[in-house]
């Protein structure tokens, strides 16, 4: 019992820094432009699908797909940025929710049409096998998926901490008026923030695929959990970020564990809704 | 410097300039005083890109810059200090002043940061605290010192003194007295009539929208209409 218990929380802990680095996305984006991307998870599911294609037909492992992805999820985001969101700053807030709610149903369809119905996953990974940590046993793809998504989530602190264009992206985040009279163009900012967001989850998708399999429906999930992450989480706090992958992970494969496989979805809404409740800034935001 | 022919503006469908003209020369200060709702906080939003004009002309230094969005007025060398002054509160002291250079970085290697740690040396002890957590005379002073890490060639001045206790609205003067003397072109914006009259070359007086009077400060200050509306004598 105690063993099966540590074994799902090891799962779950290694889980949470991939949910993180997903979050991390979905966080600036909302912090710097106040916009909910509803299709923040299906950025996830095309990356899932991107990198099964490069790994099919360039027959490359996994975690080497994000050599390719994260440069096209950069320039998807890129370009959504400018050709949807751009348009809708300055509109009503149901504008912009119908806008990404209608990016979520089209990347959908889009999936279902280009690679039918049937879950998708990559054969052959190099990195294969467990690890033996103390007697648990770790499946080796998930400890890299996890440490590659702490590198990159240090990589996003050092970029936003220390580079002009991070700057921007937090005075941007801060006051938008005051930014653009020190010289930023919001617009340039948005649409790099935006860019980073979807590149991140490119590095996400080809770790997952590393040991998961995707589907057209796949970014429900990931949707869902990187709200609950975000929400956990509050905003403006990196390490915040990291602590709430890891609860919602935690949670997940505790649920699947000794409840139901069927419950992930479920043990990770119920979070949010308690979140919602009891801490509605989160448990690591600023006041 | 800079010059302003006939400028309309205002949010939306309501105006609020109406025909503004005014000029600013190299090496002066100017003051535009008025009652709260004149326009004159919209004015410096005009001129800044903030606000879009609906007509008129904006000229620095034979360069139209009319309705040019501000991020790229600052390039032209307008630094815009906002009422309340505007800190980034989630970043340091520091990052603040940084993010005044990030039109002209060059400002930073030439040791701006020094003059004006010189010029406001609480900012330097402050260097490192979050901008939230800075008093509001400390946020004025950090604002003002960003306006100026871009070395703009004009600095204009929103209500410095706004909500601050007498005694620091005299030192965030004698701030501004020093930078007077350092050859700075300043246009401020100030209700606080008497200390605006007492430091700037020349004034203006806007009501309603429009430019109700102008002349030195101390005809300005000697005119019936300022003293009793403005100066309460």
């Amino acid at each position: 019992m105690t063993d099966t218990l540590l074994q799902s929380i090891i799962t779950g802990v290694l889980m949470g820094f991939v949910y993180a680095l997903i979050a991390v996305g979905l966080s600036i984006i909302y912090g710097v432009m106040n916009v909910v991307n509803f299709a923040h998870g299906d950025f996830v599911m095309l990356s899932m699908y991107l990198s099964y294609m490069a790994g099919t037909l360039l027959v490359w492992d996994a975690v080497a797909t994000p050599l390719i992805t994260v440069p096209l999820l950069f320039l998807f985001g890129f370009i959504t940025y400018y050709l949807l969101i751009d348009k809708t700053l300055r509109q009503l807030y149901v504008v912009q929710l119908a806008v990404t709610v209608g990016l979520q149903i089209f990347l959908r369809s889009l999936a279902l049409i280009v690679w039918k119905a049937q879950p998708r996953a990559l054969q052959y990974s190099i990195i294969q096998g467990n690890i033996e940590f103390f007697g648990y046993s770790i499946l080796t793809s998930r400890l890299i998926a996890a440490v590659v998504s702490l590198i990159f989530i240090a990589a996003i602190a050092y970029f936003l901490n220390k580079t002009w264009a991070g700057a921007a992206i937090r005075a941007a985040s801060d006051d938008l008026d005051t930014a653009s009279l020190m010289g930023v163009n919001y617009h340039r900012t948005y649409a790099l923030t935006f860019a980073i967001g979807a590149a991140l989850t490119a590095i996400a998708g080809g770790l997952l695929m590393s040991f998961q399999q995707t589907d057209p429906q796949g970014g429900m999930r990931f949707g869902v959990l990187s709200w609950c992450v975000m929400a956990l989480a509050g905003l403006g706090s990196l390490p915040g970020l990291i602590a709430a992958g890891v609860i919602v992970g935690v949670a997940e494969a505790v649920a699947v564990t000794f409840f139901d496989p069927r419950s992930r979805l479920l043990a990770i809404y119920m979070i949010f809704i308690l979140v919602l409740w009891l801490k509605p800034r989160g448990l690591f935001g600023r006041k | 410097m800079i010059r302003v022919t006939d400028l309309y503006s205002g949010y939306g469908k309501v105006p609020i300039l109406n025909a503004v003209s005014f000029e600013v020369s190299e090496h002066e200060m100017v003051a535009i005083i008025g009652p709260n709702g004149a326009g004159k906080s919209t004015l410096l939003k005009t001129i800044a890109g903030l606000v879009h004009p609906s007509s008129g002309k904006v000229v620095l230094e034979d360069q139209d810059v009319t309705g040019l969005p501000s991020y790229q007025i600052v390039r032209h060398g307008i630094a815009y200090v906002p009422e309340g002054g505007r800190v980034f509160p989630n970043m340091t002291v520091m990052d603040n002043l940084r993010m005044g250079a990030y039109s002209n970085r060059q400002t930073l290697k030439e040791g701006v940061l020094d003059e004006v740690f010189t010029l406001f040396p609480r900012l330097k002890e402050r260097a490192e605290k979050f901008a939230r957590t800075l008093s509001g005379g400390e946020r004025q002073m950090l604002a003002i010192a960003r306006g100026l890490v871009s070395r703009p060639k004009l600095l204009m001045l929103d209500e410095p003194s706004l909500g601050l206790a007498p005694k620091l609205v005299d030192e965030i003067y004698e701030k501004i007295r020093l930078l007077k003397e350092s050859g700075l072109t300043v246009l401020l914006v100030e209700q606080n009539t008497t200390y605006a009259l007492e430091l700037a070359d020349r004034g203006y007086v806007l009501e309603n929208g429009r430019i109700f009077m102008e002349g030195s400060c101390a005809e300005l200050a000697s005119s019936d209409h300022v003293r009793k509306a403005y100066l309460g004598l």
